[in-house]
């Protein structure tokens, strides 16, 4: 299993991407050349080192402030993957365990589940992000709730349908005769079935994630104003657009790379760990 | 003049030195009005033969060497435009799965019409074509049938609307590859008496690809067995049949249970047939590494093939022909049936299960289906009780019903003395301590993401039976060796396994907590005859040892007399018939039992069959 996705090169590939930017996050205080919040007033506006008028201090220029464009990204980094993996792990333990506990026991119980992401994936989600953030208030922890609140709809409706194929498996009635007791049964022959895909979507939910939390930052509803994250520069830079373009340009490139990262994994990992494409493309032998 | 002959016909996977000659040196013909046979177990090679008539064979094989003959033209080397032009008008096929090969989307007039239009027939002359296509294969009212989809008709139905099709252009050659298979067996006795008399009726050379040798006697003219790719035996099919000589078909003679005469151990054969991957390391007889009677000597050469006179011809060593097998004579040794005085293991008291219908949008519930209807039975500590009828009979959720997999809608359940038809906690704890199954298709019975160790031991792992790891992997090796499994299979993943091996651990897992029951649902209906003999002998053995009980639910009634002492018949959820086995074979009392025993082929090759349409008035 580990080797077939080492031979992926998606997986190699977005895996790589996805833990540069943890290691840029986690280590953001030693990269950055300068204090994200530091201004220096002789220097607003600087556009990257290498386009004419830059200066080798500032390697991607300055804001209107005149603060480091650089290491504003850097520390942004840690705003967006602190939200991705806490955001998507919510939603991930949120759906799972109602689709697993809707896919065993069916009936009004699987009914009232499946009724409930049906109504629930009805709401427009920005709209529905925006109520539930007047509502809790603003701050990245709000967004998270918002992300787990809405998303947790996606894990659900997918895995359960897979907890359904797995329950028509023999396998599933044979361990309840062993002697497994129901949790038994769930935990040790349902959950490793669905764990590829939960692991799947997982990776796919970060980068949506991430998504999210710029919008919601652009619009003011996440961090701070004086946080540097992706989506308050890309407000920030959007009135000097004209006089320098590179204030946009550039944190919407780190949110490309971001969510890139995490798509290419994500579809990396399904096509290595769906049993279906395995059969199709056939082993080695 | 023969309508198909192949030649020296070689079939190799790959190129070059690194070919692997998955047919190899096959040679046979089929004339006008003839039936030839091809017979034998699945990796023999037999469906490669129609794909190589077809031009259909899988990316990386190709035909190496040999020629297929149709018609004076060579099928290998022919143009591929003339090929289509033949196939479909002069050469047809009958699949072996009659409701997939059916368009789900479209209507038999329109499926049928699409095949006459491709035949050159005029528009307006093609429903009446159709109409007597469907009558010649005895379909009764035909018109009625026009505007059906496959999913509206049974299994047989549609098979007969594909026969139809088949001859709908008179072709010179039908390639019908198992096409009894997906059917029950009632029904396969009547398309079989069908294809056979169209065939006879309009000359048409057929090519009857079969894994059922006693079938195969009585449908062909001659027969071809063939073993890893490779020509065993060959001949008229009774004589085949009658007097097989190769110790492959001797074996596969001896390991298919019997419906008459005395009962005797099955030959087993030990493992099972090569796969393509291993046949490069058979340099010699493919068949030696398997053969009661082969030398040092076969394995090195190819033997030659030795006609034995009548027309019969085997591919083996001359010494080898008279050598017995060992096992042909050893009568089977039934345990003495258990003290008639003791209590039932399981005791079911007009037990019943009823599903009911969906519920409408507006008013009433659509009628229920009664699934099993008012059973009782009793089996005995030690006993192996049968119960035998087509699919659709119930016997499945019985089985279930039994397992407390399901609730009976009326009824008594009574285990070990103790009743637990409420299906709570207590009658949980009682049927864990008494009770196991087998289930049908290992395929789908063992988690692929469990080692054959954690399998067999999974029992182990309930909340109430502690246990540390090194007893865990000592049970685990006991079960295996028991099971006749090697210990190197204590790691493997289901996935690496045979099919044989894999209902091995599928009985061993039921076996870890020793039951005193065992509930076996068709275990063995997706085995080959080798390896089918096998189990069975297996299961026999077991019950040596373990003493315990079986209620085994199967739709071959040879299997049931082969094993068990009294056997019960269900047909549409109740039980039309019980008692022992021997006299129930012998001499059946209620009309299904009757038409059941009659639809299935004799062992005497010499008796008719199928006697004297049975059950005319099925609609099949």
């Amino acid at each position: 299993m580990i080797a077939r996705m080492a031979a992926s090169p998606r997986v190699v590939l977005g895996a790589a991407l996805v833990l540069a930017l943890a290691l840029v996050a986690l280590f953001a205080p030693v990269i950055a050349p300068h204090d994200p919040a530091e201004q220096d007033l002789m220097y607003t506006l600087l556009p990257p080192a290498w386009a004419a008028g830059g200066e080798a201090l500032y390697p991607f220029g300055t804001d209107s402030l005149g603060r480091c464009m650089l290491s504003r990204l850097i520390h942004g980094t840690r705003v967006a993957l602190y939200v991705a993996v806490v955001a998507a792990f919510g939603a991930m333990l949120l759906g799972t365990t109602l689709a697993l506990i809707g896919g065993y026991c069916g009936g009004r119980v699987d009914w009232l589940i499946g009724r409930a992401v049906d109504v629930w994936m009805a709401f427009p989600p920005v709209v529905l992000a925006l109520i539930l953030l007047v509502g809790l208030g603003t701050g990245v922890n709000m967004v998270i709730i918002a992300i787990i609140v809405i998303d947790w709809t996606r894990f659900c409706r997918v895995i359960r349908s897979e907890v359904l194929v797995v329950m028509k498996r023999d396998y599933i009635p044979a361990a309840r005769l062993s002697g497994f007791s129901h949790v038994q049964v769930v935990l040790r022959e349902v959950l490793p079935a669905v764990t590829p895909l939960v692991v799947t979507l997982l990776s796919l939910e970060m980068g949506i994630a991430v998504i999210v939390e710029a919008t919601m930052s652009f619009v003011g509803l996440s961090v701070e104003a004086d946080v540097a994250a992706w989506g308050v520069m890309i407000a920030d830079a959007r009135q000097f657009m004209n006089q320098s373009p590179w204030g946009v340009v550039l944190p919407m490139l780190a949110i490309f790379l971001a969510v890139f990262a995490f798509n290419l994994l994500g579809d990396g990992l399904r096509r290595t760990l769906d049993p279906r494409l395995m059969v199709a493309r056939g082993p080695a032998a | 003049m023969s309508v198909l002959a192949a030649q020296g016909l070689t079939v190799t996977l790959g190129r070059g030195v690194e070919a692997i000659p998955v047919l190899r040196d096959l040679s046979f013909r089929v004339g006008a009005g003839r039936v030839l046979g091809l017979v034998g177990e699945s990796g023999a090679g037999k469906s490669m033969v129609g794909r190589a008539i077809a031009g259909n064979l899988p990316g990386t094989f190709a035909v190496s060497a040999g020629t297929l003959t149709f018609d004076g033209e060579d099928l290998v080397r022919i143009a591929p435009a003339r090929r289509l032009a033949l196939l479909g008008d002069r050469i047809c096929f009958i699949p072996q799965e009659p409701q997939t090969a059916l368009n789900p989307l479209m209507t038999v007039a329109a499926q049928f019409g699409e095949h006459l239009a491709r035949l050159g027939v005029a528009k307006a002359d093609r429903p009446a074509r159709i109409l007597a296509a469907l009558d010649s294969v005895r379909l009764r009212d035909p018109a009625s049938l026009l505007d059906r989809y496959p999913f509206q008709l049974s299994g047989g139905m549609c098979q007969r609307v594909l026969i139809a099709m088949a001859f709908a252009s008179r072709p010179a050659l039908i390639i019908a590859d198992e096409p009894t298979t997906a059917l029950d067996v009632s029904t396969q006795a009547h398309v079989v008496q069908l294809i056979r008399a169209l065939q006879a009726d309009y000359g048409t050379a057929l090519l009857f690809i079969t894994h059922d040798l006693r079938l195969a006697a009585r449908v062909c003219d001659e027969m071809l067995v063939l073993y890893a790719g490779e020509m065993a035996e060959r001949g008229p099919a009774r004589a085949v049949m009658g007097a097989p000589r190769h110790p492959y078909t001797r074996s596969l003679k001896a390991s298919n249970p019997t419906l008459s005469g005395p009962l005797r151990r099955l030959v087993s054969l030990p493992d099972q047939m090569p796969g393509i991957g291993s046949l490069r390391a058979l340099p010699g007889c493919r068949f030696a590494p398997r053969c009661p009677v082969a030398d040092a000597a076969c394995g090195a050469a190819v033997p030659g093939v030795i006609e034995i006179g009548g027309g019969q011809a085997v591919r083996c060593a001359p010494g080898c022909l008279a050598g017995a097998i060992a096992t042909d004579a050893a009568g089977l040794a039934m345990p003495a049936v258990v003290a008639s005085g003791a209590a039932p293991i399981l005791l079911l008291e007009g037990v019943s299960k009823h599903y009911p219908g969906r519920r409408a949008w507006h008013g009433r519930r659509a009628p229920g289906v009664d699934a099993v209807c008012d059973v009782s039975l009793d089996v005995a500590p030690g006993e192996f009780v049968g119960i035998v009828g087509e699919s659709g009979s119930g016997k499945s959720t019985l089985a279930r019903l039994v397992m407390g997999l399901e609730r009976p809608s009326a009824g008594r359940i009574v285990v070990d003395g103790t009743d637990v038809t409420a299906a709570d906690r207590g009658a949980r704890i009682v049927r864990l301590g008494a009770l196991q199954m087998v289930f049908q298709d290992p395929q789908s019975a063992l988690n692929p993401r469990r080692s054959v160790a954690r399998l067999v031991t999974q029992a182990l792992e309930a909340a109430d039976r502690p246990h540390d790891a090194s007893d865990r992997i000592a049970r685990a090796q006991e079960l295996l060796r028991e099971t006749g499994l090697p210990p190197d299979l204590l790691q493997r993943f289901p996935s690496q396994l045979s099919g044989g091996q894999k209902q091995r651990v599928n009985i061993a897992r039921a076996l870890c907590v020793t039951p005193r029951l065992l509930v076996a649902d068709e275990i063995v209906s997706g085995l080959d005859v080798s390896v089918q003999a096998q189990i069975l002998n297996l299961l026999l053995d077991l019950r040596q040892e373990f003493g315990f009980a079986l209620l085994l639910i199967s739709h071959d009634l040879a299997v049931v007399r082969y094993l068990c002492s009294r056997v019960l018949v269900m047909h549409h959820g109740a039980v039309v018939e019980s008692g022992e086995v021997a006299k129930v074979f012998a001499d059946p009392r209620h009309a299904y039992t009757r038409s059941l025993l009659a639809s299935i082929p004799p062992d005497d090759a010499a008796a008719a069959w199928p006697a004297a349409a049975p059950r005319a008035a099925e609609p099949v």
